[in-house]
């Protein structure tokens, strides 16, 4: 008996006006010939040798040059993809062990440039340095990423940043050498980190005596999302994952990254049965669950190993390997209704998933379905299982493809 | 809106001629409304006192855009926390006494990974995380001191 529970949302899409139409003049809409190689490999499984474990995780190759250098070059394996940030991030002590070593950015105080960023509950802190970066077919020259310093060899992270052992630098934080931040914008902050009175504790400028002090950085300065910076095929990408060979799980799931949304003949946006959900300024659309009244923000979200919501009356693992997920051990429920009253000029669409008890799920495998975790009232996350089986649309903020203008999800 | 209520304002006297409660405000969660008020002097923010039924809610908004909302009860403790923003506060000096607790409970996830959205919860202490960059969201509550009939709904 595998016990799931079928669950019904409604999603609630508050741009999606803003999105259709938007521009006056439109783009083409008949694609180009394929050209540019716009397709890179994605690899489910259970992650990196030094840091195993990892489930429901999708994995890219990156090539990481120094800037200008066809030698001091890298394929680095295992970056997570990630589709709730943007920008890459590469974990520095792997850098070195693959003979790249990327030199931090100098500010205008002739300061090194770090940055600390916020996954989760826990902090990455490293220098921003330019990098020469290839995907597939698809090359961002001089594109700013972040080096995780989990070698310590820059300045030490201020008191804000990674306080009390939440520092998740290193391989085994993220079960990853990096994250490839392929989300709705192209930098990874924006606005908030230009021109701020008193700057947001993102960007640092470091002396050589390691003292940080947290200061604006320009758009161009900013960890930025490579796709945004491809010469074509930068309005966005398409994750496609197959459907799950085994319900229970599958020890390794191949997949592709398509770079480009209607660029190409591989890329084409369907004329029928496509969901498009405008993001706001933050990158979310708004999601009401099961009936409830509060909208809540929600995220398409490679970067989360399962479906994250709040829901009391489901019960939560208390042991096994999947402790604090939800373990339901009931048959679905009638009292999951959905709510059709939300917002007002909302474009909505329901949702239908299920979720079931991962103690079912195959020992060792890396790619599960149906998995579910406790993830708090004050968001929504559809996670990996829901990349399973669909194309996923991520539409870049202000690039249009066909009819559609980012930032945007679409599936 | 009132940036400072009277309430507020008689409590940053006390604070300033009290050294005790200088020194007690250290922390938010578990802690007084005191403490409150030092989370606003970190944020170079004042703070809004809104008095509800059974508890009062004294919110921060920091010029950054972090907005933090603390719960007081009737015995001027704070019961919760709740925050969002472009940034998460700093959640060492939000959470006081609680935060090691926390810290453990996030070390203590069964899987690898960024753990973007999640629910820890460690003897009486719940604390819930979720948003990524540009905006993220966040609430915790010490469920012993949460006034009876209050919903966690409530607190957000």
């Amino acid at each position: 008996m595998r016990p799931i529970i079928y669950i019904a949302t409604l999603l609630a899409t508050t741009l999606l006006t803003a999105c259709i139409g938007g521009s006056g003049t439109t783009a083409a809409t008949t694609s180009p010939p394929a050209s540019t190689p716009n397709t890179l490999a994605l690899t489910v499984d259970s992650g990196p040798a030094a840091a195993t474990g990892a489930i429901n995780h999708a994995y890219a190759t990156v090539k990481v040059c120094v800037p200008g250098s066809q030698t001091k070059c890298a394929n680095i394996d295992h970056v997570l993809l990630d589709t709730g940030s943007w920008g890459l991030r590469l974990v520095g002590s792997v850098l070195t062990a693959n003979g790249v070593t990327l030199s931090a950015e100098i500010d205008s105080q002739g300061s090194a440039i770090e940055e600390c960023v916020t996954f989760g509950g826990g902090q990455t802190w490293g220098p921003v340095a330019l990098a020469d970066v290839s995907l597939a077919g698809e090359s961002a020259a001089k594109l700013p990423v972040q080096v995780m310093d989990d070698a310590g060899t820059g300045a030490p992270p201020p008191a804000t940043c990674g306080a009390g052992g939440t520092l998740i630098n290193g391989v085994s934080g993220f079960s990853a050498n990096g994250v490839l931040g392929v989300g709705v914008f192209a930098q990874d902050c924006g606005a908030a980190c230009v021109n701020a009175a008193a700057p947001l504790p993102i960007y640092f400028g470091c002396t050589t005596a390691g003292l940080c002090t947290a200061e604006n950085a320009a758009l161009s300065a900013q960890v930025t999302n490579p796709v945004a910076m491809f010469a074509a095929d930068n309005n966005g990408i398409i994750v496609n994952l197959p459907n799950l060979q085994n319900a229970n799980g599958d020890i390794t799931v191949q997949g592709e990254l398509i770079f480009g949304i209607a660029t190409q003949t591989d890329n084409p946006l369907p004329t029928t049965g496509l969901t498009v959900l405008g993001a706001n300024s933050s990158g979310d659309f708004s999601a009401t669950y099961n009936g409830s009244a509060t909208v809540l923000p929600a995220l398409i979200d490679s970067g989360n190993d399962s479906y994250a919501f709040d829901d009391p009356t489901i019960a939560v693992c208390a042991s096994g390997a999947f402790v604090g997920y939800y373990c339901p051990a009931v048959a679905p429920q009638a009292a999951f209704t959905v709510n059709t009253g939300v917002g007002m000029n909302n474009a909505t669409n329901t949702m239908d998933f299920a979720i079931a008890d991962p103690n079912t799920f195959v020992a060792n495998a890396a790619a599960f379905i149906d998995l579910a975790g406790g993830g708090g009232s004050t968001s929504f996350t559809w996670g990996m299982p829901f990349f399973y089986g669909r194309k996923i649309y991520i539409g870049i903020d202000q690039r249009v493809a066909g009819i559609y203008t980012g930032p945007y999800y679409a599936y | 809106m009132t940036i400072c209520s009277a309430k507020c304002a008689f409590l940053l006297a006390a604070c300033a001629i009290n050294p005790l409660w200088a020194v007690s405000a250290r922390a938010a969660l578990g802690s007084d409304a005191a403490s409150v008020l030092a989370d606003g002097v970190s944020m170079h923010a004042g703070v809004h006192v809104d008095i509800r039924q059974q508890y009062d809610v004294h919110e921060i908004s920091a010029a950054t855009g972090v907005s933090v909302r603390e719960y007081l009860n009737r015995d001027g403790i704070v019961f919760a926390v709740s925050w969002s923003g472009p940034v998460p506060p700093d959640l060492q000096r939000l959470l006081g006494m609680h935060f090691t607790a926390y810290a453990a409970a996030l070390t203590a996830l069964s899987h690898p990974g960024i753990h973007r959205s999640v629910r820890l919860t460690s003897t009486g202490l719940v604390v819930e995380l979720g948003g990524h960059l540009r905006a993220y969201t966040g609430r915790a509550y010490v469920v012993a001191l949460v006034p009876s009939g209050v919903s966690a709904a409530e607190l957000r």
